[in-house]
C-alpha cells in the first residue's frame, strides 16, 4: 500500500470507531438506549400516566394513556389488561383507578424522577433542557436503595428543580400548590412555585426565558396573544399557552422584594455592592459554595482586581479576596452600598 | 517519618517551663483526644507542626490538608493525640471534608476542639467556630496569625471575643510559636475540666423557622436529655441531613449521651478506644 | 438505660419530617445567614483597626501588578523561564556526577564484587546489569532537576504567587471547561507528571480534577526532555548549519512543548463536553495574602514531601523494569532472545505509525520511567543490529557521551528524520510511566478513570504518529 491509501483506510477506521463508542450519540450507545424500553418500562410509565392525572383530579381514559406512551389504541388496551392481571390497576364503573399496590409503585418510580432531575440539577453541569430526558431514562433503572443512598447524598431533598415535591421513601406526597400564572391580575407579584416539564417545547421556552422555581414575577399585562410580565429586572413575554405551566402564588407584600436588580458581575473595579439576593438559578452545591464563602444577603462586597482575560474577577468577601467567574456573580444581587467589605 | 527525640525538645523556646513534650506519630496510649479545625489557609498545619513536632507541608494555598493527619504530644505529664481535620469554611454542606470533620467533632467526641482562626479575616472565620460550637461545648479558639494581622493595622481584642463566644481564646503566631505555650494551657484546662465552657449559641432570625426549631429542639431534648447540642441535632434533622438521622435509628446518637454521662463517672476510659474506633472508620 | 425512651427515635423522625414540608428548603439558606450576621457582629466588636480601616497596601500593589493587563503575563513567562532555566542548568553538573559514580564506578565495581563472591555471570547479570542499572538511570536523572525544580515551585507556591497565576490564566481554562488551577498542575507536570497528580488536590472541583489529571501527561516531564533533547538534536540539528543546530533542535524541542500544550487544551474540552458532562463542577479561588517565604523549612519539606516520595515510587517501579529487561535480552526462545522476538512482532505495527519495533518494545518495557527509555532503546538496537562496538552486552542500558556515536547507532538501526520525529511526538503523547499511573489510581480511586487516563493518550500517541508518518512519507521524508 502507498502511503496515501494508508492514509484512507487509517482515517476511515477511525471514523467508524468514532462513530460506534462515541458516548451518548454513538451507534452503540443509540442501540443499547433503543433496547432498553423493555416491558417493564412502558408499565411503569402507564402507572405515572395514571398517577399524576388522579393527582391532579382528571380522570385518566384509554385514549390519554396510548398518546402520553406513544403507542396504538390496541396496544394501551393489552398494557391495561396486563396492568389489572397484575393488580396494579382496576376499573371501577368504567374508570381506570390505580390500587394501593399501583400507587405505591407509581410514587416510587416519580420519587427515582424526581431525585434523579434534582441530582442533575445540583450537582452537575447537565443542561436543563436535558433534565427531563436523562431522568426518564434513570427512573427505570435505578433500584430504591440506589435512590436512597441519592437522597442520603443530596441530603434528603424535599422539591425537584421544577418545583414539583419530591414523594419521601414511606410514599408521602404532599397536594399541589400554587395556581397558574395567568391568573395573576395586572400588577399582582407572585413567587414561581413549579414549572411544568411536559411537553418539552413548551418547557424549553420557559427554560429559555430564565425561570426558575423561587422566582418573584409582576404581571404587567395580558391578552389572548400573550402574557407580559417582569422578573429580576427583565420584562418577559410569552404565549398564554406557555404561561399557564407556570404555577405562582401570590406574595404577600412583606416578603416581595423590590429592585433595581444589580448584578454583582455589574460591579466596576474598586465599586462595592450590598449583596440582597442569590439569585434561584444558584443551586445545590453552587449555592452552598456561594454561601459557605461569606455571600449571603448583607454582605458587602468590592470588586478588587480583573484577570487580564477580563474573566474572572477578584472580589473582597469578608476579609479575603476570592476570584468568581461571571457566570457566577451574574447570579448575585447587589444594591448600592457605601460600608466596608 | 520524622520522630523527634523528646530530649531535644527540653531547648525548645516554647518549652522554657520544660511542659511539653512533643512525640510526633508516637501511638500508644493517650488521656486526651484533641481534634483540630479551622478554615483553610489559616496555618492549621502549622499549628499542628508546632504541636507535634511533625513537619507536615503547608503550602499557602487554600485546601491544602486534604487527608487527615494525627500526631500526639505530652503536656504536663499527660498524653493528648492531636487529630488534623481537613480545612472547611463551613460544616454544613455536603463535601466530604466537611464530613469528615464533622464526624470526627460529633461522633469522635474529641476532649477539646480547637478551631484555628485567621485574625486577619475574623468574620468570616468565626462563621466555622461557631459552627463548632453549635456541636461541642469543650472547644478552644485559636486566634493565629497576629503577627501578620497587626502587620496590616488590625488588633483583635480576645477578651471580648472570649465573652462573646464563650470559650477560651488564644493569640498565637505559630509560625514562630509564639502563644503556643498558652494555648497549650487551654487546652489541657479545657481538658480536664478546670475551665467550663459556656459557648454563646447563635440566633436565628425567621419567625416560622424559629418556631420548627423550637419544637424539634424540644422533641430531641426529651428523648436525649444529656445530648449537649440538641438544637444542632434539630437543624440538622430538618435539613434532611441523612447522617443524623440513621444515628438515631440506630441509636448511635443515644449511645453518645450514655457515653457523656459514663465519662462523668468513670474518667473516660471507655471513650477512648471508641474514639480510636472512629478515626479508624474513615 | 433508655429502654423506655424505645419509640421516641420513630416520633422525632416523624415530627421532623411533617415539619420539612412545612418549612421547605430555606433552612441552609437562613441558617448561613444567620450565622454570618453573628459572626459580623461579634466582629464588629473585637477587631480594632489602627487606622480606621486595614492596611493591605503592599498585597494590593503586587496584586495589581502580576495580574495586570501588560504587565501580567510577561512576568509569568519570565517567572517560569528561570524556575526552568535555573533547574536545567542547575541540574546538569550534578546529574553528570552522579552517572558517573552510579554507573561508570559503582557499577563495574558492583560487578566485579558479584564476579569476586562467585557469582553466575546470570545472577550478576540480573542483578547489577538489570536491577542496580535501572535504578542508578532513574536516580541520576530524575533526582538532581527535581531537588531544584520543586523547591522554588514551592517558594513561588509559599509567597502566595501561584494562585495568582491561576487568576490570570483561568479565562483560558474555563473556554476549554476547564479550572484556572489547572495552569500550575500542568507547570507542575513539566517536573514531574506524578508530583502534579498529587498536586491537583488543589482543584476543589471534582469535574476540573478529573480533567487536570486525565491530560497532566501531556506536561512533557523531567524524564522525556532527555529523550526529546537528544532526539531533536541528532535528527532536527542535523538539518540546518551546524552554527543554528543547537537553536534548531531547541525550536522543535519548544514545538513538541507547545504541542503539549495544544493537546491538554483540546482534550480538556473534548472530555468536559462528553465524558464528564456529568460530573461536579463549581469554581471558586482564593487570592490568599502574600506571606514571606521561609526558605530553609520549605528546601526540607520540598525534599521530603515530594522529591523523596515520588523517587522512592519511582526506583520501586524502576528495579522491577530492569530485571525485565534483563531478562528479555537473555532468555533464549528457540535460537532467539525474546526480546529479538517480541521487536520482530512489532516492527509492522511500529513501522505503520513511523516508528520501529524496538521502540515499542522499549516503550512497554520501560514504562515504569521514562528515564530509561533512551538507555533501552539503544541497548535494544545494538542487539538487533548485532553491532558489537558499542554497549555492555545483552540487558546492559547505557548512553553514550557523544550525540555522533549515539546517532551512529541510530542510523544502523534504521532510523530516519520521520523516526525521530514520531519518536518526539509519541515520546510526549503515549500513556504516563506506571509511577504516575499508580499515583492516579490512589488520587482518584477508581481502576477506570486510571484505565481512562492511560488508555487515553495512548490512543492519541497512536493516531497522531500514524497520520505523521503517512503525511511525512508522502511528503517523501523517508
Amino acid at each position: 500500500m502507498t502511503p496515501f491509501e494508508t492514509l484512507l483506510v487509517g482515517t476511515a477506521v477511525l471514523v467508524v470507531c468514532a462513530l460506534l463508542v462515541w458516548p451518548r450519540t454513538g451507534l452503540l450507545a443509540r442501540w443499547r438506549h433503543a433496547t432498553d424500553r423493555s416491558a417493564r418500562i412502558l408499565i411503569e410509565d402507564a402507572l405515572k400516566h395514571l398517577y399524576d392525572y388522579e393527582y391532579r383530579k382528571i380522570p385518566p381514559t384509554l385514549e390519554s394513556l396510548a398518546g402520553t406512551l406513544s403507542v396504538t389504541g390496541d396496544e394501551a388496551v393489552k398494557l391495561i389488561t396486563r396492568l389489572e392481571a397484575l393488580r396494579l390497576v382496576e376499573r371501577r364503573n368504567l374508570e381506570l383507578c390505580l390500587t394501593q399496590g399501583g400507587r405505591s409503585y407509581a410514587l416510587r418510580v416519580i420519587r427515582l424522577h424526581r431525585l434523579w432531575e434534582r441530582y442533575l440539577a445540583d450537582e452537575t453541569n447537565v443542561r436543563e433542557a436535558e433534565w427531563h430526558t436523562e431522568a426518564e431514562r434513570k427512573e427505570h433503572a435505578m433500584t430504591s436503595d440506589e435512590a436512597n443512598s441519592l437522597a442520603r447524598k443530596l441530603g434528603d431533598p424535599l422539591f425537584d428543580p421544577h418545583g414539583d415535591p419530591i414523594p419521601t421513601a414511606t410514599g408521602v406526597l404532599p397536594s399541589p400548590q400554587g395556581k397558574p400564572l395567568t391568573s395573576l391580575a395586572d400588577n399582582e407579584v407572585g413567587g414561581i412555585v413549579h414549572l411544568e416539564d411536559e411537553p418539552a417545547a413548551v418547557y424549553a421556552q420557559l427554560v429559555a426565558v430564565g425561570l426558575v422555581p423561587g422566582m418573584q414575577v409582576r404581571m404587567i399585562g395580558q391578552s389572548p396573544e400573550r402574557v407580559v410580565f417582569e422578573t429580576a429586572g427583565n420584562e418577559v413575554i410569552l404565549a398564554p399557552v406557555v404561561a399557564a405551566n407556570v404555577s405562582v402564588v401570590v406574595l404577600p407584600v412583606e416578603k416581595r422584594r423590590e429592585g433595581p436588580f444589580k448584578t454583582l458581575s455589574s460591579l466596576a473595579v474598586g465599586e462595592r455592592g450590598l449583596v440582597t439576593e442569590l439569585s434561584p438559578a444558584c443551586r445545590g452545591l453552587h449555592r452552598r459554595r456561594l454561601m459557605d464563602l461569606g455571600i449571603v444577603p448583607g454582605t458587602v462586597i468590592e470588586a478588587e482586581l480583573r484577570s487580564p482575560g477580563g474573566d474572572p474577577t477578584a472580589y473582597r468577601i469578608r476579609g479575603a479576596t476570592i476570584a468568581l467567574r461571571k457566570q457566577q456573580a451574574d447570579l448575585i444581587y447587589v444594591s448600592e452600598s457605601t460600608g466596608t467589605p | 517519618m520524622t520522630t523527634m527525640n523528646p530530649q531535644q525538645c527540653e531547648v525548645c523556646p516554647v518549652n522554657k517551663d520544660a511542659k511539653l513534650i512533643r512525640l510526633g506519630l508516637e501511638a500508644g496510649k493517650f488521656e486526651f483526644v484533641v481534634a483540630l479545625a479551622g478554615n483553610p489557609n489559616v496555618g492549621k498545619s502549622t499549628v499542628f507542626n508546632s504541636l507535634t513536632g511533625l513537619r507536615q507541608h503547608t503550602g499557602n494555598w487554600p485546601g491544602k490538608t486534604v487527608v487527615r493527619a494525627e500526631g500526639a504530644f505530652s503536656f504536663d505529664g499527660k498524653r493528648y493525640k492531636l487529630v488534623d481535620l481537613p480545612g472547611t469554611y463551613s460544616l454544613l454542606s455536603t463535601s466530604t471534608d466537611e464530613e469528615v470533620a464533622r464526624d470526627f467533632i460529633l461522633f469522635g467526641q474529641p476532649d477539646v476542639t480547637v478551631v484555628v482562626v485567621d485574625a486577619t479575616r475574623l468574620e468570616r472565620n468565626l462563621n466555622l467556630v461557631l459552627q463548632v460550637l453549635e456541636i461541642t461545648e469543650k472547644a478552644v479558639v485559636c486566634l493565629n496569625l497576629v503577627d501578620e494581622a497587626k502587620r496590616h493595622g488590625i488588633v483583635v481584642d480576645e477578651r471580648a471575643l472570649m465573652r462573646d463566644l464563650g470559650v477560651p481564646v488564644i493569640p498565637t503566631a505559630a509560625r514562630t510559636d509564639q502563644g503556643i505555650p498558652a494555648l497549650l494551657q487551654a487546652i489541657a484546662e479545657v481538658a480536664t475540666g478546670a475551665f467550663v465552657c459556656k459557648p454563646k449559641r447563635f440566633p436565628i432570625e425567621s419567625g416560622v423557622l424559629r418556631k420548627a426549631i423550637s419544637k424539634m429542639t424540644a422533641k430531641v431534648q426529651l428523648a436525649f436529655p444529656s445530648l449537649p447540642n440538641p438544637r444542632w441535632v434539630a437543624l440538622r434533622l430538618l435539613e434532611g441531613d441523612q447522617r443524623i438521622v440513621e444515628a438515631i435509628k440506630t441509636g448511635e446518637l443515644g449511645d453518645l449521651t450514655r457515653q457523656t454521662a459514663l465519662e462523668k463517672s468513670l474518667t473516660g476510659k471507655g471513650t477512648k478506644e471508641m474514639n480510636d474506633e472512629h478515626a479508624h472508620a474513615f | 438505660m433508655s429502654t423506655p425512651m424505645h419509640s421516641k427515635p420513630e416520633q422525632i423522625l416523624t415530627t421532623a419530617s411533617t415539619l420539612r414540608w412545612e418549612i421547605g428548603e430555606r433552612l441552609h439558606d437562613a441558617t448561613i445567614e444567620s450565622l454570618y450576621r453573628e459572626a459580623s457582629r461579634i466582629a464588629g466588636r473585637a477587631v480594632i483597626l489602627k487606622d480606621g480601616k486595614p492596611r493591605f497596601s503592599f498585597d494590593r500593589t503586587l496584586d495589581r501588578l502580576v495580574t495586570s493587563r501588560v504587565f501580567g503575563f510577561p512576568l509569568m513567562f519570565l517567572m517560569l523561564a528561570v524556575v526552568f532555566w535555573i533547574t536545567i542548568e542547575g541540574a546538569n553538573v550534578p546529574s553528570g556526577l552522579l552517572a558517573n559514580f552510579l554507573v561508570d564506578i559503582a557499577h563495574p565495581f558492583l560487578k566485579e564484587t558479584g564476579t569476586s563472591l562467585g557469582f553466575p555471570w546470570w545472577l550478576n547479570g540480573f542483578l547489577f546489569d538489570g536491577m542496580y542499572l535501572a535504578m542508578a538511570w532513574v536516580i541520576s536523572v530524575m533526582l538532581p532537576p527535581m531537588a531544584i525544580f520543586f523547591p522554588m515551585f514551592t517558594l513561588l507556591e509559599d509567597f502566595g504567587y501561584l494562585p495568582r497565576v491561576a487568576f490570570n490564566l483561568d479565562a483560558l481554562f474555563r473556554r476549554a471547561g476547564a479550572h484556572g488551577k489547572q495552569a500550575l498542575t500542568m507547570a507542575m507536570g513539566y517536573g514531574c507528571n506524578a508530583a502534579a497528580i498529587i498536586s491537583t488536590r488543589v482543584i476543589d472541583s471534582p469535574r476540573e480534577r478529573l480533567i487536570a489529571i486525565l491530560t497532566n501527561n501531556f506536561a512533557l516531564c523531567n524524564g522525556r526532555w532527555p529523550t526529546q533533547i537528544l532526539v531533536a538534536t541528532i535528527f532536527i540539528g542535523a538539518l540546518v548549519p551546524s552554527h543554528l543546530a543547537s537553536a534548531a533542535s531547541a525550536l522543535a524541542v519548544v514545538g513538541v512543548v507547545l504541542i503539549g500544550i495544544f493537546f491538554t487544551f483540546l482534550v480538556s474540552w473534548g472530555l468536559s463536553r462528553t465524558v464528564l458532562s456529568g460530573e461536579v463542577s463549581t469554581f471558586s479561588l482564593e487570592l490568599p495574602p502574600y506571606r514571606p517565604p521561609r526558605i530553609w523549612r520549605t528546601l526540607y519539606t520540598s525534599v521530603i514531601d515530594r522529591t523523596l516520595i515520588v523517587l522512592w515510587r519511582a526506583v520501586i517501579w524502576a528495579i522491577p523494569a530492569g530485571a525485565v529487561i534483563w531478562l528479555v535480552s537473555n532468555i533464549h526462545i528457540g535460537g532467539e532472545s525474546i526480546a529479538e522476538w517480541t521487536i520482530g512482532s512489532l516492527n509492522p505495527l511500529g513501522i505503520l505509525i513511523g516508528l520501529n519495533g524496538v521502540i515499542l518494545l522499549a516503550y512497554i518495557i520501560a514504562i515504569p520511567a521514562n528515564e530509561i527509555v533512551i538507555p533501552t532503546i539503544l541497548m535494544l538496537t545494538v542487539l538487533v543490529t548485532g553491532s558489537a562496538e558499542v554497549g555492555g552486552g545483552a540487558g546492559v542500558m547505557f548512553e553514550l557521551d557523544s550525540e555522533t556515536a549515539t546517532a551512529a547507532v541510530l542510523h544502523a538501526g534504521g532510523w530516519t528524520l520521520l523516526t525521530g520525529i514520531n519518536l518526539m511526538l509519541f515520546s510526549l503523547l503515549h500513556n504516563p510511566c506506571s509511577t504516575t499511573l499508580y499515583t492516579i489510581y490512589k488520587e482518584t480511586g477508581s481502576a477506570r478513570w486510571t484505565w481512562v487516563s492511560a488508555l487515553l493518550p495512548l490512543a492519541i500517541a497512536f493516531i497522531v504518529s500514524f497520520f505523521v508518518a503517512q503525511i511525512g512519507r508522502m511528503a517523501g521524508l523517508e
